[in-house]
């Protein structure tokens, strides 16, 4: 790292120069998200190290397939920050997607054709109330996604009446504990989530039109951009997204409660922070965000197997994650000079 | 000086005054519907359940005023908690486990302001590190619910004091410090932080200061905090307090103080906190079932926000039309 800090700061201004230096033609956006991606992949070897009886590949593979939720769900996350907002709703819409999968197919696979079309239905419509509360009504993003998902959650445990755990389909089951020429399956669905989700984000239209927006509310209004729309639309995704999310740790977890979505919500916001998004909106992309969610992932993998106390494991992973965002901070101030 | 004036001196918001008529409403259907909630008992006992979201409220206000996140108040909660019941029934006893508490919560407060304020950084990912390490600290200390709370806090903070319930007095003492505060240069520049940060600095307000000690004062409201939650439970839990965050933010949005920092006060924070503790004890003297309440807790957020904003949307719908 030394070598790029005095680089940066030696060269008054490189847009004199025909070729400019190694470090500015990586794409700034790509810069957070390569660092942390490198930081999982450290973690994971070092995982290796205190545990060799296990392969790298094989501990790759399990850190991977675990990650998939916070993936998924923090991709939705990521979106509503993009337009300087927050989904605090996510972790309570993971856990009803979870238990309605449970509730409708009650054990059995017949009834997974109309029962994951009417829970995704279910995360997408919680993400259109958010979304109408906030572009429509102007509700702060924080207290309108706060709000519904505390209300969402009464309405879930209504409605489930305080069920704990319920069976959940084989299929959903295999899907998430499968495995595909030897690969678990989930890194099949995780690698086509990133390309799908990177794509929308950044090779679409829309996608561009929610980095407007982001970047300045002000300008996206002049230009005439549908800012209601697309909020409306950032925010199902959110919801959508988590109720993906939501299926996959009920088939996952082979139960599923009504407060497993919470312990995920956190980590969203984190993953899309330390993938190197600006919580005022309008910077970072989706890579950024899965290295983020990848690192977070490794690094509960590796604490899980170091035989510690929950209290030094808690602790561990704090000072990693503010480390992480440290690292971020000054990533970010080298690139600016 | 016009009345208004004087409110507006005192901070108090629109946002909290629907916030005052919502708790006034719901503590009248309360004690219609509930006997003995008009008695020094029924009165103690309802105040003993409001202070500790109250004054984590309280501290989590200085942080939202700055226009800044503060998710590390359930792990020094949880810190204070485990730290009164380990120490306090021994030699420490009640004083020295109070200044110990709010020492810890100034420390914690001192590491995020100096994250956030000085090497500016996100408050809202960084305070989720914080909250977690903090965590970690609690379950160090006590890695399983137990431990003792002294008699002299679990019986002496919970009961009356000169014929006032000592919830209450700490209470008023919270807002009190805080009506003091806002008078200050450190008040006002909390206000001029949160609104326009770059106009603060080139007015030449101490923002890296300003932030620096909200965290702080914040840290320390949430050691007081724990040190009440203490009191009510006397036993320690480091995970008593996992469900605290989303009230803590939801008092706060309650009492009208806007998370975009800038507007707002402690005033509103404490009656919110008080309409989510009243509504509970209300919805179960109406015989709702339990959930109601989470639902409820979700509406009146949203209720009391869209009246908040009416006063500002107000006058724009006037111009508008004229």
């Amino acid at each position: 790292m030394a070598p790029r800090v005095t680089a940066a700061t030696t060269e008054p201004s490189s847009e004199g120069q025909s070729t400019p230096p190694i470090h500015r033609r990586i794409n700034p956006e790509l810069v957070p998200g390569l660092m942390v991606l490198v930081c999982a992949i450290v973690l994971i070897a070092a995982s290796k190290l205190m545990n060799p009886g296990a392969g790298f590949t094989q501990e790759l593979a399990a850190v991977l397939g675990t990650s998939i939720f916070l993936v998924v769900a923090s991709f939705g996350q990521g979106l509503t920050i993009l337009l300087g907002g927050i989904d605090l709703s996510i972790g309570v819409v993971i856990g009803i997607a979870a238990m309605m999968i449970s509730v409708l197919t009650d054990g059995r696979d017949a009834t997974l054709p109309w029962a994951v079309p009417v829970t995704l239905a279910v995360g997408a419509a919680i993400g259109v109330v958010n979304g109408v509360g906030i572009a429509l009504a102007k509700v702060p993003p924080f207290i309108m996604t706060l709000a519904s998902g505390i209300t969402f959650y009464g309405a879930g445990l209504g409605f489930t009446s305080g069920l704990a755990q319920e069976p959940v389909a084989p299929a959903l089951e295999r899907l998430m504990n499968g495995h595909w020429f030897g690969v678990p399956i989930p890194i099949f669905l995780i690698i086509a989530f990133v390309i799908a989700a990177t794509v929308f984000q950044n090779g679409t239209s829309v996608g561009r039109k929610l980095y407007a927006i982001g970047s300045s509310p002000g300008a996206a209004r002049v230009l005439g951009l549908p800012i209601g729309g697309l909020t409306v639309l950032a925010y199902t995704l959110s919801g959508l997204c988590a109720a993906i999310a939501g299926l996959f740790l009920a088939g996952y977890s082979s139960a599923a409660t009504l407060d497993m979505g919470g312990p995920l919500l956190l980590p969203t916001i984190a993953a899309v922070v330390i993938g190197g998004a600006s919580v005022m909106g309008g910077r970072g992309i989706y890579l950024g965000t899965f290295a983020g969610a990848l690192f977070l992932s490794a690094l509960e993998t590796i604490i899980t197997v170091l035989s510690l106390s929950q209290g030094l494991r808690d602790i561990i992973e704090g000072a990693i994650i503010v480390g992480a965002l440290l690292a971020q901070g000054e990533r970010w101030n080298w690139f600016r000079r | 000086m016009r009345i208004a004036e004087r409110l507006r001196r005192l901070q108090i918001s629109a946002g909290a005054a629907v916030a005052v008529l919502l708790y006034v409403l719901m503590y009248l259907v309360y004690a219609a519907n509930e006997s003995g909630v008009l008695s020094q008992f029924g009165i103690t006992n309802l105040l003993n359940d409001t202070v500790v979201l109250a004054v984590a409220a309280a501290g989590l206000t200085l942080t939202v005023l700055t226009a800044e996140f503060d998710l590390s108040g359930i792990g020094v909660i949880a810190i204070a908690n485990v730290v009164v019941a380990t120490t306090s029934a021994g030699p420490a006893g009640w004083l020295v486990s109070l200044f110990g508490v709010l020492a810890i919560g100034a420390a914690v407060g001192l590491l995020n302001g100096w994250l956030v304020g000085v090497l500016r950084m996100q408050s809202l990912a960084v305070t989720i590190g914080t909250m977690i390490a903090c965590e970690g600290v609690a379950l160090l200390i006590l890695a399983a619910p137990g431990g003792q709370v002294a008699d002299s806090i679990a019986n002496g903070l919970t009961g009356d004091l000169l014929g006032l319930p000592v919830a209450a007095l700490i209470i008023l003492g919270v807002l009190l410090l805080w009506f003091l505060l806002a008078v200050t240069r450190l008040g006002i520049a909390l206000y001029a932080v949160g609104t326009d940060e770059t106009a603060a600095r080139l007015s030449g307000l101490a923002v890296r200061r300003t932030k620096l000690l909200a965290f702080v004062l914040a840290g320390m409201a949430y050691g007081l905090a724990g040190y009440m939650l203490s009191a009510q439970t006397g036993s320690g839990d480091p995970r008593a307090s996992d469900g605290f965050l989303l009230f803590m933010y939801a008092s706060v949005a309650i009492g009208g103080t806007s998370l975009m920092g800038g507007r707002g006060g402690v005033f509103g924070s404490v009656i919110g906190a008080g309409i989510l503790t009243v509504m509970q004890k209300m919805l179960f003297a109406l015989g709702a079932a339990s959930f109601y309440t989470d639902v409820f807790s979700g509406l009146i957020m949203l209720v009391a926000i869209l009246i908040g904003t009416l006063p500002r949307v107000m006058p724009r719908l006037r111009r508008s039309v004229a």
